[in-house]
């Protein structure tokens, strides 16, 4: 358990692009994007139910852009919402109607410009590792502050946001911020190689509709709690390097020393970077002749 | 048979040994014995075989004399001649004597070398265990690679070694004690002996002069300590003294010390003076007189002292700092603080600038002379931001759709109300929980990777070992390749004899072993995987060369 005083913040980056849920809400009706926000909400809700200090943040992924849905600026706005009607924990009835609000709010302006339809998952990640960053500095040094990223994704991956991606995943590892990762969909090899360098757990969950529990069993307890379970075991992570003329994974290759760009084939120019190599070839032995033998 | 370059130290006839007459032959390397009357040596041994020789005692009549060896087994001499005996017998144990460390060392060496190795490191000793006294491969194999430095390690331990240096107050620490009825005694360890000989070389070489021929060391030291030369007042009148010629030299030395001065240009030693307030306390015009006739008995004494201390520090210092294994020839020397040899004046003015320049100047004000460089020109660098592209199908959505997803979706979430009571159906929820516990769905690698608990710490800890030993053999065969002369082809097929030997007397029981304690892990097939490599490169290697001979 956490020590007294000790701060987890679990912060929530939920894809919500409204193409992909869109078209999965008419093929499976059971399972939409109410269902998935009401599971986060019973995870937000336990999460903070734990201890007095845990605290939460919820950031929803958008293809436009990626947006803050709890804490909100609303939160300093009326008060009168917060009165819940069922004697439930104050904070926890708030968070919740600021959540919903908000995200009505997000799919209301939802405006097609027609340009991309992946999720900035890039951008969100680097959102939250800001927030984080600045709930321990206004926490101060002497408080211990815990925190992770819980990434729930239900669209594919967009290949140019890669280099982004990995710039985020490197910074959380300096920063100590576990990185989990809940696919409902198709694999993604990012968020893969997220847990593996942060140390979180990757799971693709095979029933959409039980997303509850799996937050609940699997993504809830922190790192310290996680040693003690019994938890699935870690994926094979691909770690295959692409070569950069075809952009096909490759196992053995051919490395320029000058430019470090990879390739598949041996040439004599490295394309990049236009250095002029040369490769010994192995030596050829020359037959010996044999001298014909004079007639005695 | 002696060969002929071998030189003969010492003949010895009428030596017995297992009850034969014969002759001991003791040579620059080695000790032989031949039968009489025959030409060839039926005992013969090398010096650094040997490890002790043992003398019977005096008393008995028998006189004899018994080398052990290092391998334990000793063999016995009989000094036979009725009257030459005990001296034959004496010059031989004493050459023997001489000889035997000079080679004892050499190869007692090699073996505290091997097993001070084999004790630091159990992995090698275990990989020893298994290889050599199995009879895998021979010993010498084993060492060769890992003593490769041991004859060079034994000059670099020694060139290691740090020379102890010479306490400045040896001669005091003599310190001569009354014995009663007027002598004194004065106790000389060899270590205050060594002292004075690396301070004074010229003691050094009266002594070398003298003993043993004209005096003992007994009567040397005696006169030594009696002598003018030693004491404190140094009268050096012409006196018969076989030290009078050392107290010249000595000032010989300090003079040109003196007038070397100090090699270091920023001191400057001339401007401090001795300066005393006498009677008077500096205003009365008594003048300092530095001639010597004014001098009284007292300052000339004092004089006399300092100045045999400044001798006696200098010569320490220099000493210490000349190396150990400088002969002792003094003209050979050419260290310039030894108070007895030349001077070298030609030194001094470089290293004036030298020190003026370290004294004004900063390394890490100067311009940074960098290395040219040359600059990266990338082409195409958007190549480095694109990651793999994944292999998934790309989904097309037309339009329409997209229109049509984003209607729905807006559609739906503006009545979203939540209904955290509705969220999980115990149905979905058991399904789940089944999914994630031990032996569900997502939870099957976690049975597979406990194989290290499933395996015995014994068998672990064995297969351990197999793979040191396994390893050290294939480091031997394949460092064979490419095989050029006829001693890697040699030792290449050595290696694989070796490699199958291993096979067989190692790796084969362990199979059977793990197949009796009905283990079904496949624990061994990575080494089985490695030793068929090696035996196909083997065959390669092999049909190759006999193409190339056909």
């Amino acid at each position: 358990m956490a020590s007294e005083g000790e701060i987890s913040l679990l912060v929530v980056v939920v894809d919500v692009n409204p193409i992909w849920w869109g078209q999965h809400a008419q093929s499976e009706p059971e399972f939409t994007l109410s269902k998935c926000l009401d599971a986060v909400m019973v995870m937000g809700n336990a999460h903070m139910a734990m201890t007095r200090t845990n605290q939460l943040a919820v950031i929803a992924a958008h293809c436009q852009d990626s947006h803050f849905l709890y804490p909100s600026k609303r939160l300093k706005g009326n008060d009168d919402t917060s009165s819940s009607r069922d004697g439930k924990y104050e904070l926890l009835s708030v968070t919740n109607n600021l959540i919903a609000e908000e995200i009505r709010d997000i799919m209301s302006k939802t405006e097609l410009t027609g340009n991309s339809t992946d999720t900035l998952l890039a951008g969100s990640l680097a959102k939250a590792l800001c927030y984080i960053n600045r709930i321990s500095k206004e926490v101060g040094v002497a408080q211990e502050i815990k925190s992770r990223i819980l990434v729930i994704k239900a669209a594919d991956d967009c290949a140019l946001q890669y280099m982004n991606f990995m710039n985020v995943i490197f910074a959380a590892q300096k920063q100590n911020i576990l990185i989990d990762a809940c696919v409902l969909d198709s694999d993604s090899g990012l968020l893969q190689q997220a847990c593996d360098i942060t140390g979180g757990l990757y799971l693709k969950i095979p029933q959409k509709v039980a997303l509850a529990q799996y937050l609940l069993w699997v993504f809830l307890p922190d790192s310290e709690q996680r040693s003690l379970l019994v938890l699935p075991p870690p994926a094979h992570v691909d770690y295959r390097a692409a070569c950069f003329c075809h952009r096909t994974l490759i196992e053995i290759g051919y490395v320029c020393s000058v430019c470090l760009s990879i390739f598949c084939n041996f040439s004599p120019i490295c394309t990049t970077c236009e250095t002029a190599f040369k490769i010994q070839l192995p030596q050829m032995v020359k037959p010996k002749k044999k001298k014909p033998k004079l007639p005695a | 048979m002696a060969s002929l370059s071998e030189e003969v130290l010492l003949v010895v006839k009428k030596v017995r040994q297992k009850k034969q007459d014969g002759t001991l032959y003791l040579m620059a390397e080695r000790i032989a014995w031949g039968p009489e009357g025959k030409d060839r040596f039926t005992v013969s041994h090398s010096y650094s075989d040997i490890r002790c020789q043992k003398i019977s005692p005096d008393g008995k009549a028998k006189v004899q004399l018994q080398l052990v060896l290092h391998t334990g087994e000793s063999t016995t001499f009989h000094f036979a001649n009725e009257s030459t005996s005990r001296k034959d017998w004496e010059a031989a144990k004493e050459l023997l004597q001489q000889l035997l460390p000079k080679f004892k060392k050499k190869a007692n060496k090699e073996l505290e070398e091997k097993n001070k190795m084999l004790q630091e490191d159990p992995v090698l000793f275990q990989l020893y265990k298994d290889l050599v006294v199995s009879q895998v491969i021979s010993a010498e194999e084993f060492w060769a690679n890992r003593l490769g430095g041991i004859n060079n390690g034994e000059s670099a331990a020694c060139e290691n070694k740090q020379e102890v240096g010479i306490s400045g107050a040896f001669l005091a620490d003599i310190r001569p004690q009354t014995d009663g009825c007027n002598g004194l005694r004065y106790n000389l360890t060899a270590d205050i002996i060594e002292s004075i000989f690396r301070t004074y070389p010229a003691v050094k070489q009266k002594y070398k002069e003298n003993v043993p021929h004209n005096l003992t060391e007994k009567e040397f030291w005696t006169r030594f300590f009696q002598s003018h030369y030693f004491h404190r007042d140094r009268i050096s009148t012409g006196t018969q003294d076989i030290f009078s010629e050392c107290a010249r030299q000595d000032e010989k030395g300090l003079k040109s010390l003196v007038t070397q001065g100090v090699k270091n240009p920023m001191v400057d030693l001339l401007s401090l003076e001795d300066k005393t307030l006498d009677e008077g306390y500096g205003i009365s015009s008594a003048l300092p007189s530095t001639s010597h006739a004014s001098r009284t008995v007292k300052e000339s004494s004092n004089f006399a002292i300092i100045k045999r201390f400044n001798h006696h520090s200098a010569m320490v210092l220099a000493a210490g700092s000349r190396k150990r294994d400088v002969p002792a020839d003094q003209a050979s020397e050419t260290s310039s603080t030894d108070g007895n040899s030349r001077d070298s004046d030609f030194f001094q003015p470089p290293l004036k600038k030298v020190k003026l320049q370290e004294a004004i100047e900063y390394e890490d004000l100067q311009q940074e002379n960098r290395p040219k460089t040359v600059a990266l020109n990338l082409k195409k660098s958007d190549r480095y931001a694109h990651g793999p592209v994944p292999l998934q199908s790309q989904q097309y959505t037309t339009s329409q759709d997209i229109i049509n997803s984003v209607n729905y979706i807006k559609h739906e979430m503006s009545n979203y109300k939540p209904n955290l009571t509705q969220v999980l159906s115990s149905a979905a929820a058991s399904s789940a929980i089944a999914a994630l516990s031990p032996g569900g769905v997502l939870m099957q690698q976690v049975a597979q990777q406990a194989i290290n608990q499933m395996v015995p710490t014994e068998i672990q800890a064995e297969l351990k070992h197999l793979y040191v030993a396994a390893g050290e053999l294939l480091r031997h065969f394949w460092t064979c390749f490419p095989v050029n002369t006829a001693f890697l082809e040699e030792k290449v097929t050595k290696m694989k004899s070796n490699l199958e030997r291993f096979q067989i007397t190692k790796l084969r029981p362990f199979q059977e072993k793990i197949q009796r304690q009905y283990l079904s892990t496949n624990l061994t097939g990575h080494l089985e995987c490695m030793l068929q490599a090696a035996y196909s490169k083997f065959h390669i290697w092999q049909t190759r060369r006999m193409m190339r001979k056909t």
